[in-house]
């Protein structure tokens, strides 16, 4: 009876031959593992590894390469190379210290308000791209609002300025995020040490706190250097005279229809991008002192000190109203004729973006991302997953591969996907695959859409899972295993119930990434399938800045609606599998 | 159930457990099984070709400091480690590749590992649902276990809301209720209080001798081991160091290794002048003794001789100096049923180990005593690395 219920169990019937090396290593092995590791290589490979391939391909091709090594020696060149270099390096400090700022004020400092201010720091995380740009036109521009009809200035926005100060404000929220999360988890017991030990708060500040954070600090400087390089909504409507890699890359397909020239400019971009990637992740990770895991051990300490608390707290509420302006900007500015110009109120912005010709692309987006979010949800946390407890020696490597999309800056991932999807995937004289992007793909170029969706969002799944997964006991997946479940089963029954909440936050992000990515979509958006931030740009070209507003507004309130939803959803007792008997 | 109470109460049910069913013990044979972790440049061996038959129904505790292997070697009987060599067979039948879900065998974890998503009852259900039994009968088999592990009240219970002995029980109810052939246990109790801890032994030893499981249990607490075990394995260094019985594992442990890790162990350096088949002429303290000796303790292997704390003898000194079997009490430590001294001699520092002694009769530090011992309960071993080859 006991030998019935084991489906299974039965061992090799064969009598083992006394000396004899066990037939096959892997004989037995968990198949749906092995399965699944292939599945999710494959679709990694499509998603990200071909578009990459052929922009080196495409790069490395004579014509190609005779761009790449004039990069130093061609004037324009060097002062496009110049330009995004000096742009990097001064939005990843000022967004860095923006961050910080914002930071010290919600963990260190009392004041009311805090939630408030929590939520507007978080408000350029689910704003499309241009939502900052345009307002700042129509707040600082030649004729702007404020730099011209109310202080009378004759400043000129479109350049480096102007790129420095939207760029900041949109990419802050990362170093916020990444800089509370490290001061909540600062053990308030070791400023608590240092101050018994003698030290004033100032100089457990600078001796305690502040060296602490420099992985921190460091790192977010890091990721906002890669985010800023990467941009290309921004250079396009901002730019002006100011060229930078993404832009001229952006230029070099659209207008010249110069691949070779698009991939040339790409790698110059990829390089630095990804190197930067690499430190930050496997350099700047390690020197980590701070856990993020452990809970505080206590809460720490608020900073009365008038001479800390009045100037971080100024500053913090300044960014506040430049962010609140910036975005009634882009309310208002959806409600009247022109804003600034002519302020009479008028419904035709929102009337063209929810019943018009806009109509289409709000539907068509909303569609495919929400298509790619549980997609790219779950197999985030199928990497996550397997990077964390299945994988040993080539974990890393897949664990590198899922962030690509991410790592890789936008612009060089649209011309890699143009490049390898507009024609049918040939290999070996067979046609794998049609043409999944581009005028004549199938299902109108959407395919390729949510696959860059995918690329794009996975990466935020992946890391959450990561993280997540490494807080659960492994022994609770072999306690699964040793009663009879395969991988796939633990990871269905056990795993994905455990990392639930990371899984939301994954879904969330995903659907926000799907929905504000504009720079991959630009290249491979067809007349049948229309995204949303594509046609902001279009817009914004055009110079119909109400019609960008209303669709900028209208897109911002799906994200949170959506988002809104899936939190109800994934937190609802109902669904979330205890199940009783 | 509040916590406190909790060990006063019974912890497995007896009569239920008359009810779980019988299961088929499982015969293992372990060959030659090697794990070396690492690759090719930097190789850590773990497990050095281990030889290792465990009987049906038997009570096997594997035993040993960190890092000896113990662990790895219960993982691979699980099937969460692959052996890089050597040869696991389950009833005769060879299952070294066999996937560890595939294998008759449960397990209970040092960290319990419950599905915190999960009630008791469904944590228990949980493998019996896998092999698609029908609701009814999956109903059947957790009630019994968990009426005879004492835990029917905390059913719908989550794992957070159990004590950690009631938390063990549902570890332990999860493991029984698939009537594997082989349970094995890697370190359980080691996250339970003292008491608690004391109890559990009992309870488990008990329930095993009721349903006559193999069981192979991992741990590094000696007194686990003694008081639980049929043989108990030695290991260290990823080699078996003695398979024997806890009595003759205390009293003739095949190595100094063995004699040092179980109880407490003075060892004397011994002059062999004459070795029989198996006792030995010695001299030690500057008197002659016939003491019972290792096979490989021989005059060559310059031996040691264990004398456990309380199988020495103390008197009042006759000498007035230290030297031969005359030492100086160093120090004296009062434990209520035993008193225990240090005592320094000729032949290096003694513990020594007095049951019960009357009022009179004990030493104060600097008193002079007379050192004998019980020869019979003596043993005379070789020592690694010492004399000739």
């Amino acid at each position: 009876m006991t030998a019935t219920l084991l489906p299974g169990a039965p061992a090799p019937t064969e009598a083992p031959a006394p000396g004899r090396r066990r037939s096959g290593p892997r004989s037995g092995r968990d198949l749906t593992l092995v399965a699944t590791v292939v599945v999710v290589a494959v679709v990694l490979v499509a998603i990200v590894g071909l578009p990459l391939l052929r922009i080196l391909l495409a790069a490395f091709s004579e014509e190609g390469w005779g761009i790449v090594s004039s990069m130093l020696t061609d004037p324009v060149n060097r002062r496009i190379l110049w330009n995004t270099v000096q742009l990097g390096v001064i939005v990843s400090l000022v967004g860095t210290l923006v961050g910080f700022v914002m930071a010290y004020a919600q963990v260190r400092l009392d004041f009311r308000g805090k939630r408030i201010m929590h939520l507007i720091a978080l408000m350029p995380i689910v704003s499309p791209p241009f939502a900052v740009a345009t307002a700042a036109i129509t707040l600082f521009g030649r004729n702007g609002i404020v730099s011209s009809d109310l202080l009378g200035l004759g400043v000129d926005i479109y350049g480096l300025g102007g790129l420095v100060l939207v760029l900041s404000m949109s990419f802050f929220p990362v170093a916020y995020m990444n800089l509370k999360g490290m001061l909540e988890s600062l053990d308030p017991s070791l400023d608590e040490a240092a101050a018994l030990l003698g030290a004033s708060k100032g100089k457990v500040f600078r001796t305690v706190t502040l060296p602490m954070l420099v992985p921190g600090i460091a790192g977010s400087v890091l990721l906002l250097f890669v985010e800023s390089i990467a941009d290309l909504a921004n250079p396009l409507v901002l730019g002006g005279d100011y060229t930078v890699l993404a832009s001229r890359a952006y230029l070099a397909v659209t207008g010249e229809y110069n691949v070779a020239g698009g991939a040339a400019y790409s790698l110059v971009l990829l390089v630095p991008a990804l190197s930067v990637f690499l430190v930050q992740r496997y350099w700047v990770g390690r020197q980590n002192v701070v856990s993020v895991t452990g809970k505080p051990s206590g809460t720490p300490e608020l900073v009365r000190t008038p001479a800390l608390r009045i100037p971080i707290l100024t500053a913090a509420v300044l960014v506040c109203l430049l962010v609140v302006t910036m975005y009634s900007t882009v309310v208002v500015g959806g409600f009247v004729k022109i804003f600034g110009v002519n302020n009479e109120f008028t419904l035709s912005h929102y009337r063209f973006v929810l019943a018009g010709i806009g109509s289409d692309a709000m539907f068509t987006t909303t569609l495919l991302a929400l298509v790619a979010t549980p997609l790219a949800g779950i197999l985030g946390m199928l990497i996550a997953w397997l990077v964390v407890r299945k994988l040993r020696r080539t974990s890393g490597l897949m664990d590198f591969v899922g962030m690509l999309g991410l790592s890789v800056p936008g612009t060089v991932l649209g011309i890699g996907y143009a490049i390898a999807f507009n024609t049918p995937t040939v290999f070996a004289n067979r046609q794998w695959f049609p043409a999944v992007a581009g005028g004549s793909a199938i299902f109108g170029g959407a395919m390729a859409i949510v696959m860059v969706f995918v690329a794009r969002s996975l990466p935020s799944g992946q890391r959450s899972g990561i993280s997540a997964l490494q807080q659960i006991n492994p022994a609770i997946d072999e306690a699964s295993t040793s009663l009879g479940a395969d991988s796939l089963t633990t990871f269905r029954k056990v795993t994905l119930p455990l990392i639930r909440p990371a899984l939301l936050s994954g879904l969330t992000y995903a659907f926000a990434r799907s929905m504000t990515t504009l720079s991959p979509i630009v290249f491979i958006t067809t007349p049948q399938t229309k995204i949303m931030t594509s046609q902001i740009l279009a817009e914004v070209d055009a110079g119909r800045f109400g019609n960008a507003f209303a669709y900028c507004a209208i897109l911002i309130v799906i994200v949170l609606s959506v988002i809104g939803l899936l939190n109800l959803a994934l937190l609802h007792p109902s669904l979330r599998g205890v199940n009783r008997r | 159930m509040t916590q406190h109470t909790e060990s006063a109460a019974l912890v497995v049910d007896e009569r239920a457990a008359d009810a779980l069913p019988a299961a088929t013990p499982g015969r293992l044979d372990l060959r030659r099984l090697r794990k070396v972790y690492g690759t090719d440049h930097h190789a850590v061996p773990a497990v050095r070709d281990i030889d290792l038959e465990i009987n049906p129904g038997e009570f096997l505790t594997l035993l040993g400091p960190s890092g000896c292997g113990k662990t790895t070697t219960l993982r691979m009987i699980a099937g969460f480690e692959t052996p890089t060599a050597g040869e696991l067979l389950l009833d005769g039948d060879v299952i070294t590749g066999m996937a560890p879900n595939h294998r008759p065998m449960a397990m209970v974890f040092q960290s319990y590992a419950l599905f915190p998503h999960l009630t008791v009852f469904d944590n228990v259900a949980y493998g019996l649902r896998l092999k698609k039994l029908p609701g009814t009968r999956v109903r059947e088999e957790v009630e019994t276990v968990l009426t005879s592990m004492n835990l029917a009240a905390f059913a719908d219970r989550a794992p957070h809301q159990l004590s950690g002995g009631q938390q063990q029980r549902v570890a332990l109810a999860r493991a029984l209720v698939m009537r594997p052939k082989v349970l094995l246990f890697d370190e359980p109790l080691s996250n339970l209080d003292a008491k608690l801890r004391v109890q559990m032994r009992g309870e488990i030893r008990r329930l095993q001798r009721r349903l006559g499981i193999t069981t192979i249990f991992v741990t590094h607490d000696q007194d686990e081991a003694m008081t639980m075990s049929d043989r108990i394995v030695v290991m260290n260094v990823g080699v078996i160091e003695q398979v024997d019985t806890p009595g003759e594992i205390y009293r003739h442990p095949a190595s100094v290794f063995v004699a040092d890790f179980i109880g407490r162990a003075n060892f004397l350096d011994a002059e062999v002048s004459d070795v029989g088949p198996d006792t030995a002429r010695i001299t030690v303290l500057g008197r002659e003794w016939t003491v019972p000796r290792h096979p490989d303790a021989t005059a060559d292997s310059a031996p040691a001789l264990l004398v456990r704390p309380e199988s020495v003898r103390l008197r009042p000194a006759r000498e007035d100096s230290v030297g031969g079997s005359t030492g100086r009490t160093i120090s004296s430590m009062f434990y209520g049923q035993s008193v225990e001294y240090d005592i320094e001699t000729e032949a290096g520092n003694i513990v020594a180990s007095v049951a019960d002694p009357h009022e009179d009769q004990t030493f104060e530090p600097g008193d002079l005593v007379d050192v004998s011992f019980e020869a019979a309960r003596t043993w005379l071993l070789p020592v690694p690395g010492a004399g000739a080859p």
